[in-house]
């Protein structure tokens, strides 16, 4: 029965006014959150420095403190160093024989049958051989072995025949002159 | 007068006043605080990041240095400036090649430097020996397994008789200064492998006395009698 009239007999500046404070409150508490949010922004920023320098400070002593002992065990570093530079050279040549001796090595378990009169081996692995043999068969496998790659390891290159004489004896003088490769 | 003219105009445009002083609040704290400090956070954790890591592989290398021994360390060292020297050891390498010599059944007819000024990585010494043909190879591999470094450069044989050769050898005598830098604190320490343990175990065993650069020659260094 009974319905509820409201009349509103405010003026209508009054209305505006409220509306306009209460929105001016809105502003007001975002923008004390705004700021209050800044400051924390930054007091936390500040506050990671602080512990950041912190620890950087930390880390620096220790890393003074350990070059400190790299220093008195320096002795020890160079000892080192000058043992690897001495291994590593050491390593490429110790029980590596060179081309020369490889060459000769082989020279001699190839000239068992026949009599070696000279054997030249020059700086850069090439040898001259000057040797009798009894027959030419002799020679014949002689040569062979020599060209054989699997017999002579793939270490040679070339042999040539520089000089040949059959004497009356019936040997052969032979002037082998063998590349290395 | 004035406050109050102050206060009408703020109380007329506080709507826009409030937030602007806001925003410039929040903009000077941005500029001036936050972003130096989040930048030199950013820049500062690189740089502890570097120095943990240059802690750490200083501590390590602390540790390293510490497990050698100082005693042992020489000693190694000593048997490879034996093996490799930094400077020409004529007299000592003579003496050797003599050993070397009457070990692998040869002789000494003459021996003499070659061009020592014109490497200064190696030296030759020139040798004229007389032996068996047959021991020539054991010859050429005792010098070149010698323990002191040495290569064979070249070599001519001339056969008198079977039983008899001349030998005219050209051995290239190895040598190298020693390296000018020796790392400073932050360098890596280099490692010693198995490989370059083997090769210390090798000069050695093969080494006459370790570290020391003494050797005796039992060779002939001649005739007797001269006169002969």
């Amino acid at each position: 029965m009974s319905n509820n009239i409201s009349i509103n007999l405010l003026p209508a500046e009054f209305t505006q006014k409220e509306i306009k404070r209460e929105k001016f409150a809105h502003i007001q508490t975002a923008g004390i959150v705004v700021i209050l949010f800044m400051v924390f922004l930054s007091s936390l920023t500040v506050a990671l420095r602080i512990l950041q320098s912190k620890n950087i400070n930390l880390v620096q002593n220790q890393v003074a403190l350990a070059q400190h002992q790299v220093s008195t065990l320096k002795d020890k570093q160079e000892s080192l160093v000058i043992l690897k530079n001495r291994l590593t050279a050491i390593n490429q040549y110790l029980g590596t024989p060179s081309k020369q001796t490889s060459i000769l090595l082989l020279l001699s378990k190839f000239l068992t049958p026949v009599s070696v009169n000279s054997i030249s081996v020059d700086k850069t692995g090439d040898a001259i051989v000057i040797f009798t043999s009894p027959d030419s068969l002799t020679l014949d496998n002689l040569i062979t072995n020599l060209m054989n790659k699997d017999v002579n390891g793939d270490q040679i290159s070339s042999v040539s025949i520089d000089s040949l004489n059959r004497g009356r004896d019936g040997l052969y003088r032979v002037s082998l002159k063998i590349k290395a490769k | 007068m004035k406050k109050e003219e102050l206060l009408k105009f703020y109380n007329t445009y506080k709507i826009f006043i409030f937030p602007a002083v806001v925003s410039l609040c929040s903009l000077i704290l941005i500029v001036f605080v936050i972003y130096p400090q989040i930048i030199k956070l950013i820049g500062n954790q690189k740089s502890l990041g570097d120095l943990t890591n240059k802690s750490e592989f200083l501590a390590t290398k602390v540790s390293a240095l510490e497990s050698y021994n100082g005693e042992d360390l020489s000693k190694k060292v000593g048997l490879s400036l034996y093996s490799y020297p930094q400077d020409k050891d004529f007299g000592f390498v003579i003496g050797l090649l003599q050993n070397i010599s009457s070990q692998s059944g040869y002789s000494i007819v003459s021996i003499s430097l070659g061009d020592t000024s014109k490497a200064d990585t190696s030296y030759t010494v020139k040798m004229e020996l007389i032996g068996s043909s047959s021991l020539l190879p054991v010859l050429v591999s005792n010098i070149e397994n010698s323990p002191r470094l040495m290569r064979v450069a070249s070599l001519e044989t001339s056969s008198k008789d079977t039983n008899s050769t001349n030998v005219a050898l050209t051995v290239d005598v190895l040598y190298s200064p020693l390296p000018k830098s020796f790392g400073s604190d932050d360098s890596p320490l280099p490692s010693i492998s198995a490989d370059d343990e083997q090769v210390l175990t090798k000069i050695s065993t093969a080494a006459p006395i370790s570290g020391t650069q003494t050797i005796f020659s039992s060779s002939p260094r001649g005739k007797t009698n001269p006169f002969e």
